[in-house]
């Protein structure tokens, strides 16, 4: 093996490091945050304060690039309906 | 009467079967405009794939109405799941040839210390140090699989993919990531590397 070629690069070490600064005790799981991500984003469209129950959304949109896409286009769609 | 006007639950569980299959294709076609308007730009997505995700996605919405608690316009909540429906399948597709030796094999490589060179953040003191301490907490602290998921992790596998790679469920899929995270996070925080630390480091 290779192990140059291996070796990670410094956006991956940084993906760990920035993984690690944004990891808390009691987090949200995909599922949990599909859940909540329709409250959250119209929510955000209103710029309402965040509820409680729905705050772990930004914490696991931060953390998440997939939930995070999903997130985007779902913000697309209805902002193109207002 | 707009999408936002019709009791959608109601309608969708109408005991008029008239009724229920009006509502049906009212979303199937709600959805379907949402998910056009997601992915119809991508070169990867055809018509028939976006036919094949509104089918999906009604499907999915209509399993899951007992989960519906009115928190959200009952369309964004369906909105959601397409998206997730359609963009899970999208992943699914990209990433299908990658095999579980492959992934643990990575597992395996990132436990060398030789895959992170001291100054990969640069080669000032302070960012040799984090470097020198997460090397030793992901060689120490994890286990193969915990190094082999979150290496997929940071090359864009699919969390759905390395859940089925794996061979367990999503929940424990997330948690043995989120334990790897506190376990080398907690370790740095032994180190004497703080929370700002770490931010500055990332973030200079």
């Amino acid at each position: 093996m290779n192990t140059e070629a291996q070796r990670l690069t410094r956006d991956e070490v940084g993906g760990i490091v920035k993984m690690l600064s944004l990891t808390t005790d009691h987090e949200l799981d995909c599922g949990e945050c599909l859940r909540h991500v329709g409250e959250y984003a119209e929510g955000r469209l209103a710029n309402q304060p965040l509820a409680e129950a729905i705050a772990g959304v930004e914490q696991h949109l931060a953390l998440c690039p997939e939930c995070r896409e999903e997130f985007e286009a779902l913000m697309r769609i209805l902002q193109a309906g207002q | 009467m707009t999408p936002s006007e019709i009791n959608w639950p109601a309608a969708l569980r109408a005991p008029d079967s008239g009724e229920q299959a009006a509502a049906m294709r009212a979303l199937r076609d709600l959805l379907h405009s949402g998910l056009r308007m997601a992915l119809g730009s991508r070169t990867d997505v055809s018509e028939a794939h976006l036919e094949d995700f509104a089918q999906e996605s009604l499907l999915r919405v209509l399993d899951r109405l007992d989960q519906f608690q009115g928190r959200s316009q009952f369309t964004t909540w369906a909105q959601a799941i397409a998206l997730n429906t359609a963009f899970t399948e999208l992943r699914r597709k990209r990433w299908q040839d990658v095999s579980l030796d492959a992934l643990l094999a990575n597992g395996e490589r990132l436990a060398d210390p030789a895959m992170i060179a001291d100054d990969v953040l640069g080669g000032d003191e302070e960012r040799t140090r984090l470097v020198a301490a997460l090397r030793h907490a992901i060689e120490h602290d994890l286990t193969t699989k915990q190094r082999a998921a979150i290496l997929a992790e940071l090359r864009e596998m699919p969390f759905d993919q390395i859940v089925e790679l794996l061979g367990t469920s999503r929940s424990a899929a997330y948690k043995m990531l989120h334990d790897a995270r506190r376990a080398l996070k907690q370790r740095l925080h032994e180190a004497g590397i703080t929370g700002n630390d770490i931010n500055q480091a990332f973030n200079p």
